[in-house]
């Protein structure tokens, strides 16, 4: 049995539900905007199975405000990292709802990570995390990933640049231990992979394990897959051990972290519902579509029940040969964006050619 | 800068070649038979309804009717085109850049037609392209330029000094963009800005259609939607409803719709559905917005006022604020300056008559029976292309 992947379907689901309907009955009571969604929209605040909770769209974080606890009470704002000129996510946590994210985090990676700090090396700038009341996707992640580890070594300079002395020091000074690696997907494939085979660093991370997030879309577009990426950081980095996860700043803490099969796992705090892209519909096992994420977290803003513009797909539940129970599934990327026509916009058409 | 026409020689040989020769009159022989040659063409790209309908406009009948107007009402006048013509066309409904240059030149003009960069290869540029290279129109292909170029490139600048009209389409981004660039200060200018457009429908009217008459509103009505995903300006995204028998006729209207977009096999999309959500969410979040519903193929948010903020909020796709009122009377308060096309059904001419004339705002400048909210016309968010591409010579 390994906490929290231990509880089959019957066992989680009642749990799971209640909670969440509880959850909506907070937001509902709490967050004006969200009770007005929630009433003109017609939808159940108590739900008879997940399927039914009400789930609102992750992009709605990024046009307008959603809060529910008074703004005096608000420790932590998380931003989503968009592109410059888009708009961010804002995510408004209290001191309930942040402490809750961390020690949920603690027991979702437990299994894979030990009770015992790691050395730790992150595989980015200190910088990211140099304003503390507002922090960025990336620096969300490595703060609450940094709980894991000890003694931090940061491999980017600020220039992002890979500080490969101080590298190369810190794996002689830790030899024969296992080392934690922490970073974003896309970050350690173009400032620590593709800056070694273009230097010709060797390194070898010896008896490590990396965990990594953040998305593949960046990836996609020089069609690096999962496999085609944890191979190259072995061959190149002597990278051993390698495992994914999938999360969001607008559910920070309930993610979903990869087995040792490669499938990304529900903890018990969190679920995910494959949904038709269309229709909404949720669908079967098997069967890709857009993803719901549900996590009992989220006290201090409505993100208890999200759909996500992610394309995924569900593998099983409670039978991953990896023996942990719930869903495992994957994520195939991003749906296309909207392309509607329009009599507006010629200029952006200029600038873009 | 990339030129689509003339092929095979520099932008700067191409301005020379422009003015080497007369302009036209208006309504000039060859350019008449262009036009037909155009039209000919365009109305047999059966699958792009949108250049089918532009094919149509082009067609002689509609042309000649438009030339008899025009010369009944410049009796004894002495009429001469403007010169040059600057077209700056809209990235996205991509035939509107062929309505602008063929008025122009109907109206006897040189013409210089910014394309966006996104049109690089398209069937419409193709064939015009492959008309304007027979020899019987040389004079017409000596007075065009067709290209595309970045704005960093100078060249909007360059062709502003040169022109006589600069016609500006493509939203108030790019309208006040554009006129940051100075202009010929002979030249007068064109420009056409975001708009948002309505339908108003008659409940008793939609109670009293039998079922034929019903799925041929609908079908216009899906029309004017959907053509252009609900994104051109003329594309209805506020429903108005008048009269005794509102709830009724909404249910047989709304459901016999959701039935002919399934028919019609509208291409739904993933990215389009989750903005229609999103966008209705949001607007549940207004007080003015009093129910919403999310339906696969349209989503309906039932509102108590139409501030312009909700306007701009819309996302198209299938979005629709129904709005109601007792009288058509009472809609002048919730038609703001913004407001484009009227599209209507079940009311007489007098009613839309004095609806216009108790409009205090600058609001609605076509009104059209619902299927024809996308037709073009020569004169357009209230300005007359014919009378703003030609100049009045007074001999006394």
């Amino acid at each position: 049995m390994t906490i929290p992947y231990h509880l089959t379907k019957a066992e989680k689901a009642p749990l799971l539900l209640e909670k969440l309907n509880g959850l909506t009955n907070l937001h509902f009571e709490k967050s004006p905007q969200y009770r007005s969604m929630i009433e003109k929209g017609g939808f159940q605040i108590t739900a008879s199975q997940l399927e039914k909770v009400p789930f609102i769209p992750v992009q709605l974080f990024k046009l307008m405000d959603l809060v529910s606890v008074p703004k005096e009470e608000v420790i932590k704002v998380l931003t989503s990292s968009g592109t410059t000129g888009q708009q961010v996510s804002k995510i408004y946590l209290d001191k309930e709802t942040s402490i809750a994210q961390t020690k949920t985090l603690v027991e979702v990676m437990k299994p894979l990570l030990g009770g015992k700090r790691l050395p730790m090396i992150i595989l980015d700038t200190k910088s990211v995390l140099k304003d503390r009341k507002s922090f960025s996707a990336r620096g969300a992640g490595i703060l609450g990933f940094s709980n894991f580890g000890r003694k931090h070594f940061y491999a980017l300079n600020d220039d992002m640049s890979l500080d490969i002395e101080g590298l190369e020091n810190y794996l002689e000074e830790y030899k024969g231990q296992r080392i934690l690696l922490f970073g974003f997907t896309f970050m350690i494939w173009q400032y620590v992979y593709k800056e070694s085979l273009k230097k010709g660093y060797k390194l070898d991370f010896g008896d490590s394990i990396l965990i990594h997030g953040g998305g593949w879309k960046k990836l996609e577009d020089e069609a690096v897959d999962a496999s085609t990426f944890n191979q190259l950081l072995h061959d190149q980095l002597g990278i051993r051990e390698v495992h994914n996860y999938y999360g969001m700043v607008e559910q920070v803490g309930s993610i979903f972290v990869e087995c040792s099969e490669g499938h990304l796992h529900t903890p018990s705090y969190a679920d995910v519902i494959i949904r038709d892209s269309l229709t909404f519909e949720p669908l079967q096992n098997g069967k890709q579509g857009l993803i719901q994420v549900l996590s009992e977290l989220p006290k201090s803003y409505p993100g208890h029940s999200l759909l996500t513009e992610d394309l995924g797909m569900i593998l099983g539940e409670d039978d991953c040969p990896c023996g942990w129970k719930g869903k495992y599934f994957n994520v195939a990327g991003r749906i296309p964006k909207a392309e509607l026509r329009g009599c507006s916009d010629t200029f952006q058409g200029g600038v873009e050619s | 800068m990339k030129l689509f026409w003339p092929i095979d020689i520099s932008f700067d040989q191409a301005i020379e070649n422009l003015k080497s020769k007369n302009t036209f009159t208006p309504f000039d022989e060859e350019v008449l038979l262009f036009t037909q040659a155009l039209s000919k063409r365009l109305v047999k790209m059966r699958q792009m309804p949108e250049v089918v309908a532009l094919g149509y406009w082009l067609r002689k009948a509609n042309i000649m009717g438009m030339q008899k107007e025009w010369n009944n009402q410049n009796k004894g006048r002495l009429i001469k085109s403007r010169g040059v013509v600057f077209h700056i066309a809209p990235s996205n409904v991509d035939t509107i850049f062929v309505y602008s240059w063929m008025l122009s030149l109907l109206a006897g003009n040189r013409n210089i037609i910014r394309v966006s960069s996104k049109e690089q290869s398209n069937e419409l540029m193709d064939l015009i392209l492959a008309e304007i290279a027979r020899p019987e129109f040389e004079k017409i292909a000596k007075q065009t330029i067709i290209c595309t170029y970045n704005y960093e490139e100078n060249y909007g600048e360059r062709i502003s000094e040169i022109c006589h009209t600069r016609v500006i389409w493509g939203g108030n981004h790019t309208v006040q963009r554009i006129r940051q660039i100075s202009l010929n200060p002979m030249a007068n200018e064109l420009a056409f800005p975001d708009r948002f457009s309505l339908a108003v429908l008659s409940a008793e009217a939609v109670m009293n259609t039998n079922h034929n008459e019903l799925n041929e509103l609908l079908e216009k009505f899906y029309n004017d939607v959907f053509w252009f995903d609900q994104m051109a300006c003329s594309s209805p995204r506020l429903v108005v409803w008048s009269g005794n028998q509102k709830e009724k006729a909404k249910v047989r209207f709304w459901s016999a719709f959701e039935n002919k977009i399934k028919n019609k096999q509208y291409e739904l999309m993933a990215a389009t559905q989750v903005l229609k959500y999103t966008t209705s969410l949001w607007m549940a979040t207004e007080t003015d917005v009093k129910h919403i519903e999310n339906g696969k193929y349209f989503s309906r948010l039932q509102v108590t006022d139409v501030p312009l903020e909700a306007r701009e909020r819309h996302c198209g796709g299938g979005l629709f604020f129904e709005y109601d009122v007792e009288y058509l009377s009472d809609l002048p308060k919730v038609i703001i300056d913004k407001d484009q096309t009227l599209a209507y059904f079940g009311f007489e001419y007098s009613d839309l008559e004095s609806l216009v004339n108790s409009i205090t705002t600058r609001g609605l400048d076509r009104i059209v029976p619902i299927g024809q909210a996308l037709n073009f016309d020569g004169v357009w968010d209230g300005q007359s292309f014919l009378k703003s591409f030609t100049r009045e010579v007074v001999i006394l």
